[in-house]
């Protein structure tokens, strides 16, 4: 995975909300938002943004990633950086976008959006240092990293961020650093193999007793949450990253 | 038509050709692949032993020793390469000493004592070559092997054996018995290699 | 509905096997990652530098090669080409009825897999043993490994002694122990009675021109101990070019494949043994095979050519630990078969096209390669090459609508706005597939598309009014 090694870490960001968010979890977007703000960014969010272009990307057709991709590079334009509250559509931009365009003429256009672009969690503590984080959120958390933030600062900043929260409790699960098996399309394309993976998931996250089962990234929560609520075992609550932020946040008032 | 090799050559080059620069060589790992506490052990041998010991080799720095290890395992038959003069055939006095491996008679010998032409500290390996092996039967075919290694012979790493690999047909580094986990990952010693493998540090 | 597969396959699978493979996988995970922690912290380093030399070496395979070709014939080999799994199969019994060979014992090769050399040998007439344990029971069982370095992971002891039974190894008894020693006996024979040893090779160093051959068990050093013909097949890309690439690749190979600090058989082959030597081989042949390795080379997938075989990516993986080895319908399973396969097959790309899509791309494969083979990155172009080549996709929703959408901004926003249809809708009659099967199995949460955005809109309002 190839992560920028520069990038613009202002106050002033651009907001990427992620399709998921835009059409299932407003409340991680609107958590994220309040979290930016509170860590001192003002916060844009373009109108016309859609999607970064990564199911097209997975699925192989490449064209109609590149048409979306393109889209998003209008949009996202300028030079302040891009947050995203999702591993995956951050990688997409700054890891995905590279090979996508191999040999494109627009290449150098889409690595300028790939030079900007950042995960939530990585932004806050590696982009603006946010050293500390008041309030209080009294919760077990089992913390489900994102595959696609593996072997990026996106995983352990997120577990400092979690450990700034007083009340919150990070409790550790079995093969943890296994997939949720979400995978975008791989989840309809494979549906048995996909099924499992995340039954074994909630098994070892349902065996660590948690309160919340929190990521970084909507997509494994959409799964495992939508897999929770069709088994015998009952739902799993699930909660954003930014939604455990905001939560300490308004216990601070 | 071509030949395979003219074929072969030129199909490299020519999936080569489409490469706008060739990749190249990052150098000599100079270190980079010994383990990091490699550094803190100054004692070969006793690195060696540790770590042969790990590897699940029986270890001995005495040659009488070794001898009754031998007894006590009721080797009868031990086969004593002529090389070796660590262990004599008065030593082995218990068993039937002979100096050459019989192919048609393959598991009549209980266990062998080879020489070994030099060790690596960091893995607990024996080197054995061609040279001090003539018969590479007879330090593979019993079920107990017994190799004899001298103190100035240890390498201390894996890039140092290398670096000093003997220009020799086969050089074979032997790391602790023959074993297998084929069978549902249970660990069995002995498949086709020795069952026991021993070394004696002189 | 048209199903993958793959998915069909793990679907079907006997529970038993499925959890003996995943148990066993996750065992090898932890080992190695054991191992590396120990011994080198992080292995990450040390990994980019493996990939480092294995790329250089195949960036520059046409000298290395070349290189390693003259100096195993300076070492007394001889030294063959084959363009093809057939070519291969013809130089390797030419070489045999040349030397009046009728019984040969192989040490296990990836390559002979692929080539099918054992049918091929078995239709000349020619009596071919593996050695390996594993391989071994997979031969007289007539079936096929199903990992890397564990060939039978998907077999149990009981599989194993009632072929035992069945093929006169002594009655039914399925400890471990006993099955060892049983094969130790009967394999033995083998190796005394064999005109040839037929061995791959894991590495082949150019500058000194010899083959490294890596053993647990021992079985190719007795294959090149009890015979005076030695045949070994190598992969070209097998080449690196120096005896000091060694350190680094040996170490890493034993450490990811079995969680050793090295396999306990290291073996170094120059060439035949002298003369005046009791045992090894009088001649040693060597076959440098293509079998598509050259077109792999060319295409933007060369990476793969990186792969030592070590088998860590199938343990870690989590589609191969539910869908195991035979679901991969190739030599190669697991994630490197994934990439491996598809392009091994020339024409017959299509037939293998959905291997690269029965993945996550959740990149716990690249994660512990040791030569850093990009293998998401990999199974991604991949999948761009089946969809250039318009191949079918069963179970994926289209892109290409999608795509319109995402790339017309009014079009979205009335998209996310009527997808609250979904709410009061039944959406389990939905008729699309790919639903259907997202909904078999899972539900969906409540359709809140534009809240977001409204919610933004009003605040911004509300900021402009203070």
């Amino acid at each position: 995975m190839s992560v920028p090694s520069q990038r613009p870490a202002g106050r002033k960001v651009l907001f990427m909300a992620t399709c998921l968010c835009d059409a299932f979890f407003d409340n991680a977007a609107r958590a994220a938002v309040e979290v930016l703000e509170h860590a001192g960014c003002e916060v844009i969010f373009p109108e016309d943004q859609t999607c970064c272009g990564q199911p097209a990307f997975n699925s192989g057709n490449w064209p109609a990633c590149r048409k979306v991709m393109r889209h998003a590079a209008e949009v996202f334009n300028g030079d302040l950086p891009v947050v995203t509250p999702s591993g995956s559509c951050a990688a997409m931009l700054f890891h995905g976008a590279g090979i996508a365009f191999e040999g494109e003429p627009d290449r150098e256009v889409i690595g300028q959006l790939a030079g900007r672009a950042w995960e939530l969690a990585d932004f806050l503590v590696n982009g603006l240092g946010v050293p500390s984080w008041p309030g209080r959120f009294p919760a077990r958390v089992a913390f489900h990293q994102a595959c696609h933030t593996r072997g990026t600062a996106s995983g352990p900043a997120a577990l400092r961020l979690l450990g700034m929260v007083e009340g919150v409790e990070v409790t550790p699960f079995g093969e943890g650093d296994q997939c949720c098996g979400f995978g975008g399309t791989f989840s309809v394309g494979f549906p048995h193999v996909s099924t499992s993976m995340g039954q074994l998931k909630l098994d070892h996250v349902r065996k660590a007793t948690p309160d919340f089962l929190v990521s970084g990234d909507m997509s494994c929560l959409l799964h495992l949450g939508g897999l929770a609520g069709k088994e015998p075992g009952g739902a799993v609550p699930t909660l954003h990253l930014a939604e455990v932020l905001q939560k300490a946040l308004r216990d601070d008032g | 038509m071509k030949d395979a090799r003219e074929q072969i050559f030129a199909s490299i080059r020519e999936a080569l050709q489409t490469l706008p620069e060739r990749k190249p060589h990052p150098g000599p790992p100079s270190g980079a692949a010994d383990p990091r506490w490699l550094a803190e052990e100054t004692d070969a041998a006793a690195l060696f032993l540790k770590r042969a010991a790990a590897a699940g080799t029986k270890v001995f720095t005495d040659a009488e020793a070794c001898a009754d290890w031998l007894r006590g395992l009721s080797a009868r038959v031990v086969l004593l390469a002529e090389n070796v003069t660590e262990l004599t055939v008065d030593a082995l006095s218990f068993a039937e000493v002979v100096s050459v491996f019989d192919r048609n008679d393959p598991d009549r010998i209980d266990a062998s004592v080879t020489r070994a032409a030099a060790a690596i500290a960091e893995t607990g390996t024996v080197v054995l070559t061609d040279e001090t092996t003539p018969d590479r039967l007879a330090a593979l075919a019993p079920w107990t092997h017994v190799v004899v290694v001298r103190r100035g012979e240890i390498h201390r790493s894996v890039a140092d054996a290398l670096a000093a690999l003997p220009d020799d047909p086969n050089v074979i580094w032997v790391t602790g018995p023959s074993k297998t986990a084929d069978v549902e990952g249970i660990l069995i010693q002995g498949v086709h290699g020795p069952g026991e493998q021993a070394v004696l540090l002189i | 509905m048209a199903e993958q597969q793959i998915d069909q396959f793990t679907r079907r699978l006997d529970g038993k096997v499925r959890r003996a493979v995943r148990e066993n996988s996750a065992a090898g995970t932890a080992k190695r990652a054991e191992i590396l922690a120990a011994d080198y912290g992080d292995p990450t380093p040390l990994r980019r530098l493996a990939g480092e030399i294995r790329q250089h070496a195949i960036e520059n395979l046409d000298v290395h090669l070349a290189k390693a070709e003259d100096s195993l014939k300076r070492n007394g080999a001889e030294v063959h080409y084959a363009v093809t799994a057939g070519d291969a199969c013809r130089v390797v019994s030419d070489i045999l009825s040349r030397a009046g060979a009728r019984k040969v014992v192989k040490s296990k090769s990836m390559v002979t897999e692929e080539i099918e050399l054992n049918g091929h040998l078995e239709a000349e007439g020619i009596e071919s043993v593996e050695t390996d344990l594993g391989e071994y029971i997979v031969q007289i069982d007539g079936d096929h490994p199903s990992h890397i370095v564990k060939p039978i992971i998907h077999k149990s002891r009981e599989d194993i002694a009632r072929s035992f039974e069945r093929e006169g190894l002594g009655d039914y008894d399925d400890d471990p122990e006993t099955i060892t020693r049983r094969a130790r006996a009967w394999l033995r024979r083998k190796y005394f009675e064999a005109d040839a040893a037929i061995t791959g090779a894991n590495f082949v160093t150019a500058d000194s021109g010899r083959l490294v051959l890596v053993t647990n068990e021992g079985n190719s050093r007795f294959c090149l101990a009890a015979t005076r013909l030695h045949i070994a097949l190598v992969g070209i890309e097998k080449v690196v070019s120096g005896d000091a690439d060694l350190a680094v690749l040996l170490n890493l190979l034993a450490r990811s494949a079995t969680g050793q600090q090295l396999t306990v058989y290291t073996e170094f082959i120059q060439g035949p043994a002298g003369s005046g030597r009791p045992s090894g081989p009088r001649e040693t042949h060597v076959v440098f095979v293509d079998n598509r390795r050259t077109e792999v080379l060319a295409s933007d997938c060369r990476e793969i050519l990186r792969c030592i075989r070590c088998g860590a990516c199938l343990n870690v993986c989590p589609v191969y630990r539910q869908a195991t080895g035979h679901a991969y319908r190739g030599v190669y399973p697991g994630p490197v078969g994934a990439v491996l396969t598809p392009l091994l097959a020339g024409k017959d790309f299509p037939a293998f096209a959905d291997l690269p899509k029965a993945s996550s791309l959740c990149g716990a494969c690249n994660e512990v390669c040791p030569v850093d083979i990009p293998i998401p990155d990999l199974l991604l172009r991949l999948r761009n090459r089946a969809h250039a080549e318009r191949l079918p996709s069963p179970g994926s929703p289209p892109m290409g609508p999608f795509a319109a959408m995402a790339s017309r901004p009014w079009l979205w926003r009335m998209a996310l706005r009527s997808g609250r249809v979904m709410d009061v809708g039944p959406v389990q009659k939905i008729p699309v597939p790919w639903m259907r099967a997202w909904l078999n199995t899972r539900t969906l949460p409540e359709w809140r598309g534009g809240k977001f955005r409204a919610w933004m809109r009003d605040r911004r309002k509300g900021g402009d009014e203070t």
